[in-house]
């Protein structure tokens, strides 16, 4: 209880009117110091044996403590000055999320050091351009591999001095000098730190504020990815003030599984939980995520669009496949649950009858449903980093989960607007950020300010000032606000200028068509076009599954996207989709990807979003068989 | 149009107790080919051939053979209709003799002559089994075992056969010896023949058009030849690693079926 109240003790308070005339408060945290390593060392101080990390090794969940994770960024700091890294060289990491992420993360900027990111689906020729684009001096990998991925961009990466492997399973034999283990790293790095005791620390406290502490490569939907840099001074600002506004507290648990190289995990996730105290649970591996998230039942969690998607997929298809008696239990269930979610929705008192009913359905069938996702002990989850149906928000409201979307980008470190919980307005990414300016230009693009915005592009000067002009950041992202709620429309630049002259912003359509459960993803086509055209990437399971039910003849997904019942399905969908669009705006012909589209695929970005640029060249003959048939 | 298939499973589904063994398959079996259907362990695929040849009764789908509709049908009278099924691990009758297995072959039949003139034929295919006609099946190697297995249903003069892992613990020389014989019954007699497999190699090259399949479903079609060039086939069927970086890799990259 002491230490809450010294933490509580070190705030300080600033309140100021924002250009949007808006009253702005954010709070300045004294106790904590002003990096993330200095940071590290009070909590470690304060906290010591207390539980910070969890993973999963052989089946049983494994505790890290404070003082554990301390020692272990310690140790990888020494090691890399012992390898004559000096403050401002760049390390990067080519892992899963896993805890060696985080030792690493935080061994690399307690040694005054940059940590750049890259994805562990990404090709070896794009982990060759990061490493070149960073001057990465050391890369740490996590396994054979994304070692291999290493081996082959070395050659064209002369910065590049040092390979750190964390899991050395099948490498006995691995003989390059370049290449060590991670715990041979360690080695030294602790031999290094005894040696030269005091040494750690007084690095740490050497750290300003305005050093830049972490590269996040920008998923780039065009061109290739630009590294954003991000402050110790951005990350901090964004921890005091986004667990405060998240109500996230010390002891909670939360499930660790999204990229660490997104900000979404690395800022909103490992540094919010390590600046809360909330526990942060490591997956085993992306394939039992669903699993590990059901034992685990976690109080907080943010997640991808994607996540919550499925889940509720999953749980429809358990309710088909239910007997008569259930699948009554269910409806009625979820029934109550949508009246008191769109009770709470409107800003109205359900009435006490619905409270009643709400709490049987609670207790009788939504808990179980609750438990069945690993979602019974959740206090908030947040949903961002792209469009989400207001149908599905509404789904996990009825079903007791407070879903709330969050609205940013890497620019912004992470989070600009987030859905106030006592005021959910379908529809919208909530209100601005209370520590932070957003207002809009006046072709309606999404402008932000204040000391959340990045300090810019990593080595490309002309590409900052282009993105922050007069002091705002121009997000690129097209908006409209009503009461201080904003509504994302579009990427500026996506505007399609059809050949009638018609402006249309493709995101809006696209949108409506993902929020189909049959459609994965959906490119929108007709920049100086007669009419508007799509790429539709179905979603195999629940199309699958449909085929199935239909008796629809198919073997594989090239087959299933080809069958004529399909076509005519997504025909429907469409066809519903374009009963909300003026007629210039409705698309008059389609096409389906043939190919079922993964991660490691160029056309999509990592968090499975569609590539624009990219699928207008690959496709490009099938787009022209839309203009050319009709 | 196109001539209506031999044989057309269409989204069948079948289950062990609870347990989903296939989830929804549809395949073809043209008339005079030979199709294969490819997958590892617990795939599926011996369930499709317990399914088609009734065995198995499907929760859904359709089977349509020869313009009939036999699902749902007994095996008998499956088999009467021109499917017959050699058995995973060969099951022939080890106390009769190798005489006796094939006559068991043609038991539906009842015109003396042509069973005779077909039991010449499995001779003149096989005549490892003519000279151990007398002989009891039980002791038999386990290549002479599966010829028999295969004989024995050539014997009820099919249409299309149903070859269930012929390749099973048999030496390389005579897996590709049996294997030419199978490609001989396919184009001297005509049936079509379905042929579920481990052994990618030999089911790839003896095929004409061929399935693969993971956990009850297809995740990849296409001709046999244009399957062999699939870099997913070589890796993960055919063995051929593409060399990496260093010697000695183990990783193995996903999987995508295309």
């Amino acid at each position: 209880m002491e230490e809450e109240e010294t933490v509580a003790m070190s705030l300080r308070e600033r309140r100021w009117t924002g250009a949007d005339g808006r009253q702005c408060v954010a709070y300045e945290d004294d106790g904590i110091g002003v990096s993330v390593p200095s940071m590290l060392l009070a909590r470690a101080r304060a906290e010591g044996g207390t539980t910070i990390l969890r993973r999963k090794d052989r089946g049983i969940w494994k505790e890290v403590t404070w003082d554990q994770l301390a020692a272990q960024a310690r140790h990888v700091g020494m090691g890399l000055k012992a390898l004559g890294f000096t403050p401002g060289d760049v390390a990067a990491v080519l892992a899963e999320t896993i805890p060696e992420w985080v030792y690493t993360d935080l061994g690399i900027l307690g040694a005054g050091g940059i940590s750049a990111g890259i994805y562990p689906t990404d090709a070896p020729a794009q982990v060759a351009y990061l490493l070149n684009n960073s001057g990465a001096r050391v890369i740490f990998v996590e396994n054979e591999e994304q070692l291999d991925k290493a081996l082959e961009a070395k050659a064209t990466c002369p910065a590049l001095s040092r390979i750190v492997i964390f899991d050395m399973t099948g490498l006995r034999d691995l003989d390059d000098p370049m290449c060590e283990s991670f715990a041979a790293f360690l080695a030294r790095g602790e031999a290094h730190d005894r040696s030269l005791p005091g040494d750690w620390e007084a690095g740490i406290a050497r750290i300003s504020g305005e050093q830049t502490a972490i590269l996040v490569y920008t998923s780039g939907t065009t061109g290739p990815p630009k590294g954003a840099m991000l402050s110790h001074r951005n990350i901090l600002f964004h921890c005091v003030n986004g667990v405060r506004l998240a109500d996230q507290r010390a002891g909670d648990e939360r499930l660790a599984f999204l990229p660490m190289c997104h900000v979404a995990e690395r800022i909103v996730g490992i540094y919010y939980a390590l600046y809360a105290g909330t526990i942060s649970n490591y997956v085993e591996g992306p394939e039992t995520i669903a699993e590990n998230l059901r034992e685990l039942q976690p109080t907080i969690m943010t997640a991808v669009p994607r996540f919550w998607e499925r889940f509720h997929s999953r749980i429809q298809i358990a309710v088909q496949e239910a007997t008569w008696l259930q699948r009554q239990f269910y409806r009625w269930a979820i029934g109550a649950g949508l009246r008191v979610a769109d009770a709470r929705v409107a800003g109205k008192s359900p009435g006490a009858l619905n409270r009643l009913l709400y709490g049987l359905a609670s207790h009788f069938v939504l808990g179980s449903l609750r438990r069945e996702i690993g979602l019974d002990r959740i206090r908030w989850a947040y949903v961002g980093a792209a469009p989400i149906s207001p149908e599905l928000i509404r789904w996990y409201l009825a079903l007791g989960v407070t879903l709330l979307e969050v609205y940013g980008q890497t620019e912004c470190g992470g989070i600009a607007t987030a859905m106030p919980a006592d005021n959910i307005r379908l529809g919208t990414v909530g209100v601005c950020i209370p520590y932070g300016e957003m207002k809009l230009s006046p072709e309606g693009e999404v402008l932000l300010r204040g000391e959340h915005v990045f300090q810019g592009y990593w080595n490309a000067p002309e590409k900052t000032a282009d993105t922050i002009r007069d002091g705002w950041l121009h997000t690129g992202d097209v908006g409209e606000m009503r009461d201080g709620f904003l509504r994302v429309t579009d990427r500026m630049k996506d505007i399609i200028i059809t050949s009638g002259g018609k402006n249309v912003t493709p995101s809006e359509l696209e949108n409506e068509l993902k929020f189909s459960s049959f459609i994965a993803d959906a490119v929108v086509i007709g920049d100086k076009r007669k009419y508007l055209s799509c790429l539709i990437m179905i979603d195999h399971e629940n199309v699958e599954k449909w085929a199935q039910d239909q008796n629809v003849t198919f073997s594989n997904f090239a087959s299933l996207a080809r069958s004529p019942e399909v076509g005519k399905l997504i025909g429907r969908e469409l066809e519903r989709v374009n009963q909300k669009f003026a007629r210039v705006e409705q698309i008059k012909q389609f096409r389906l990807i043939e190919q079922k589209l993964e991660p490691e695929d160029p056309e999509l970005t990592p968090t499975m979003k569609l590539k624009r640029s990219f699928v207008h060249d690959k496709y490009r003959d099938l787009i022209e068989t839309m203009y050319t048939d009709a | 149009m196109s001539t209506e298939p031999l044989l057309s499973v269409a989204n069948i589904e079948t289950f062990y107790g609870p347990i989903q063994a296939i989830r929804g398959i549809s395949l073809d079996v043209p008339q005079g080919k030979i199709v294969t259907v490819l997958g590892a362990n617990g795939a599926g695929k011996t369930t499709i051939l317990k399914t088609i040849s009734g065995v198995m009764d499907p929760e859904r789908g359709q089977i349509r053979f020869d313009g009939h509709d036999i699902m749902r049908m007994s095996p008998d009278k499956v088999m009467r209709r021109g499917i017959c099924h050699s058995p995973e691990g060969r099951e022939v009758f080890p106390f009769l003799t190798v005489h006796e297995n094939l006559v068991m072959g043609s038991y539906s039949r009842s015109d003396k002559a042509e069973i005779a003139q077909d039991l010449e034929m499995c001779y003149e295919y096989f005549p490892r089994l003519k000279e151990r006609q007398h002989q009891r099946a039980g002791q038999m190697s386990g290549g002479e075992q599966q010829m028999l297995a295969i004989s024995r249903a050539l014997m009820g003069r099919p249409k299309l056969l149903l070859l269930d892992e012929p390749s099973l613990g048999l030496s390389p020389l005579l897996v590709s010896q049996i294997f030419d014989i199978v490609k001989r019954i396919n184009r001297e007699r005509g049936v079509a023949i379905l042929l579920v497999e481990q052994n990618a190699h030999i089911a790839l090259k003896t095929a004409d058009y061929g399935y693969i399949i993971e956990v009850g479903r297809i995740v990849m079609e296409g001709l046999c030849a244009e399957l062999m060039e699939k870099d997913d086939i070589k890796e993960f069927y055919l063995g051929q690693k593409q060399e990496g970086v260093r010697a000695g890799r183990r990783w193995k990259r996903k999987k995508l079926w295309r």
